[in-house]
């Protein structure tokens, strides 16, 4: 069902401006419409403009903040910390988190940047502590020397030409003042340490850096001491930090508890606050009075003039008349009983149906579950994939995934009970456990015809059904052409209904005439409707009608495939004779995969049905969604 | 009538209306996967759109089964 709208008009002396939002905001269902033609927009005066201003800014403050702290569990009463915090003056509230702000930012950056620094060393500081290992035995070579510096060298060894080019450059450029130890460490590695003067230090880093030599670098604060120290550094500071990781922790967990949650009460508060003012931009206003123009469900008018009429009596709401067009801008509310709500998306997912027009959730909260019951069939099957969708239901929060499940569980029921009815518990294992007796064996050949049968019924069904809405809608819209258009389809496939049934003796020879008759007359009928092009694609169009109805068969073909799935999972288990345990674990991850298929499949397929055949014969999407102006509370 | 030509015929009807599917779903869905990445509004759309070629390959399965269950018994 789509809700019924109103457009209405709220105007106010522009004393009582602050109070009819506040008042609006609270109330949280008027839509409020972007541009108002005949009026002047309301511009913000020098002080509310300037505490936008103020407020977006802490808003980044405080948001940047937030993303710093762990995250806590919301304390039960937050939503009566979110009320307390409202109720206060927006600026007492900007003024208390600029203040924590000043007092919190630096220590909270520093934290984290402190705590940063530490996980990147734990890190890094094992890689140069292995290097250093590996140098150890070539630094012991070598007595440390003041004004000396040090050079480490790791080389590929087949790159190891390089150190006999170092001993013959060196001299030249160090007065021979030098020393150069290389060894080979590993099977692939040559290491080697080059001890000069520090006065030489340019001339050789340039040297070595014009011959691509890499150096091992080391943290700053460990360039300029002995290796044996630097190495025993590492490894203490490598001992120490896991302490001081979890001191940071402790330090950022205290902050957050203490924090945290008036943190966020607060940015949600501003939040609602910004929002308020922003959405002034919309309103009109002369020299005295404001003009509100917006959208809300008919059913709460009453509430939200009382509510008005409790700010002030100089405030006016009244009702417009809609024109044509502007009924076709209403936004789309959609309202449905409780079981049917959960396929509200599926809808969605199409596009918001236009307002005035049908809502089809009810009818695929219907067929939907079936078709996908029909499809999977399998009482196993059905069980594992209704435990699942449970399980998640449970662990979701109200909303997509909630949605999802749900749909799922009233899927898997229908497939246990299509399940009982072909008899099959996990393909024909259920026959061979516990004798199931099968009423309508749809994987034996001979019943194969009555499923096809059974498909074409169900999609005869609802495709009539698509045409019987349409034809109300097109009545209830006055659309002249679409009312002609869905009759002339029908009294068409009427025609060939008929003449199917005399083709196979269901009719007496007398009514062939009749049901020719009857197709000539839709298809001249539909050619009128469509105009010269009618003459070409009136045919087609009934064609595809009767494509329409073929393509239903899917319910029985994607469901034998899963049924022959199925079997195969069984044989191959029952091949294992020897390896028992091993065919039951090829069985079941086998059934696993059909499972994952059957969920996947059948989904898809039913919706398709819906989409493209059923929501074709009525439907008509492009609806605006409805964003009312409210507070967005606390999440 | 023989089962192996009756099997050929049928294996036929499937596997030349799923090489039509799949033909028409790779373009569709290369095309489909460019739009929802423009706009993931349009992912309903694009899955009907997808679903489309379905049918041919939904009735060579239709048209093989007749073939193997239901012309051998209007041949006896």
């Amino acid at each position: 069902m789509l809700v019924q709208m109103a457009k209405i008009q709220i105007i106010g002396t522009r004393n009582v401006l602050d109070r009819t939002v506040r008042a609006l905001h609270h109330a949280g269902v008027v839509q409020i419409e972007e541009k108002l033609p005949t009026v002047q927009p309301l511009v913000l005066d020098a002080g509310a403009a300037r505490q936008r201003e103020e407020i977006t800014l802490l808003l980044a403050r405080l948001d940047a903040l937030l993303t710093l702290l762990p995250k806590r569990p919301q304390p039960k009463n937050i939503s009566a910390l979110y009320e307390g915090e409202a109720a206060r003056p927006a600026n007492d509230v900007m003024v208390d988190s600029k203040n924590a702000l000043g007092q919190l930012d630096a220590p909270a950056q520093d934290l984290v940047r402190r705590h940063d620094q530490l996980e990147a060393d734990q890190v890094t500081l094992p890689r140069y502590a292995k290097t250093m290992r590996q140098l150890m035995p070539l630094a012991a070579e070598l007595a440390p020397l003041k004004n000396y510096e040090t050079v480490a060298l790791l080389v590929e060894k087949k790159f190891s030409a390089v150190i006999e080019m170092l001993r013959q450059q060196l001299p030249a450029l160090t007065n021979d003042q030098f020393e150069l130890v290389a060894r080979d460490i590993e099977t692939d590695t040559t290491a080697a340490i080059l001890v000069f003067p520090r006065e030489h230090s340019a001339a050789i880093h340039s040297m070595l850096g014009r011959e691509s030599i890499t150096q091992v670098r080391l943290p700053d604060e460990l360039t300029n001491v002995p290796f044996k120290e630097a190495l025993a550094t590492i490894q203490n500071r490598l001992a120490t930090i896991p302490k001081e990781l979890e001191q940071s922790h402790r330090e950022l967990d205290a902050l957050a508890d203490q924090w945290r949650t008036r943190l966020a009460v607060w940015s949600a508060v501003l939040h609602d606050h910004l929002q308020a003012l922003e959405v002034q931009g919309r309103f009109g206003a002369t020299q005295y009075t404001f003009v509100v123009v917006g959208w809300m469900p008919r059913a709460q008018l009453p509430a939200l003039r009382d509510a008005l009429a409790q700010v002030s009596d100089e405030i006016v709401l009244e009702e417009s008349r809609l024109s044509e067009h502007e009924r076709e801008h209403a936004p789309i509310v959609l309202s449905n009983p409780r079981p049917a709500r959960p396929f509200e998306f599926l809808v969605r997912l199409m596009a918001l149906p236009r307002y005035g027009t049908i809502d089809p959730t009810p009818i695929m909260a219907v067929f939907l579950p079936i078709f996908f019951g029909m499809i999977l069939g399998d009482v196993g099957y059905g069980i594992v994939v209704l435990l699942g969708a449970w399980y998640l239901m449970r662990q979701s929060k109200p909303g997509g995934l909630r949605s999802v499940s749900t749909v799922i569980i009233y899927c898997a029921v229908w497939s246990i009970l299509f399940g009982f009815l072909y008899g099959e518990f996990f393909g024909e294992l259920g026959e061979h456990l516990f004798h199931m007796h099968p009423y309508f064996p749809r994987g034996k050949s001979e019943w194969v015809v009555t499923l096809f049968a059974f498909s074409l019924a169900l999609g005869v069904v609802q495709i009539s059904l698509g045409f019987a809405l349409g034809i109300y809608q097109a009545i209830k819209l006055r659309q002249r052409h679409e009312l002609l258009d869905r009759v002339a389809k029908v009294i068409a496939l009427i025609g060939i209904f008929a003449m199917v049934g005399n083709l196979a003796y269901a009719l007496p020879p007398g009514f062939m005439t009749l049901s020719i008759a009857l197709l000539l007359v839709g298809v001249v009928l539909l050619m009128y409707t469509l105009g010269w092009m009618g003459l070409i694609l009136a045919p087609i169009e009934i064609l595809g009608v009767v494509g329409n109805i073929l393509s239903y068969l899917r319910l029985a073909a994607i469901g034998l495939s899963s049924v022959y799935l199925a079997m195969v999972a069984n044989k191959l288990t029952e091949r294992f004779e020897d390896a028992l345990i091993l065919g039951i674990i090829v069985g079941a991850l086998f059934h696993a995969l059909n499972i994952a298929l059957g969920i996947l499949s059948p989904t898809i397929q039913s919706l398709r049905l819906h989409y493209v055949e059923f929501f074709t014969k009525f439907y008509e999407g492009g609806g605006e969604g409805y964003a009312p102006f409210k507070r967005e509370g606390i999440r | 009538m023989d089962v192996g030509s009756l099997a050929i015929g049928a294996g036929i009807a499937v596997g030349l209306a799923a090489i039509g599917t799949g033909l028409a779903q790779g373009r569709i869905g290369s095309a489909g996967a460019g739009t929802v990445a423009e706009k993931p509004e349009l992912l309903g759309s694009m899955i009907v759109l997808l679903a489309i070629p379905e049918t041919l390959i939904i009735l060579g399965f239709a048209v093989a089964a007749m073939i193997m269950l239901v012309l051998p018994g209007m041949a006896k």
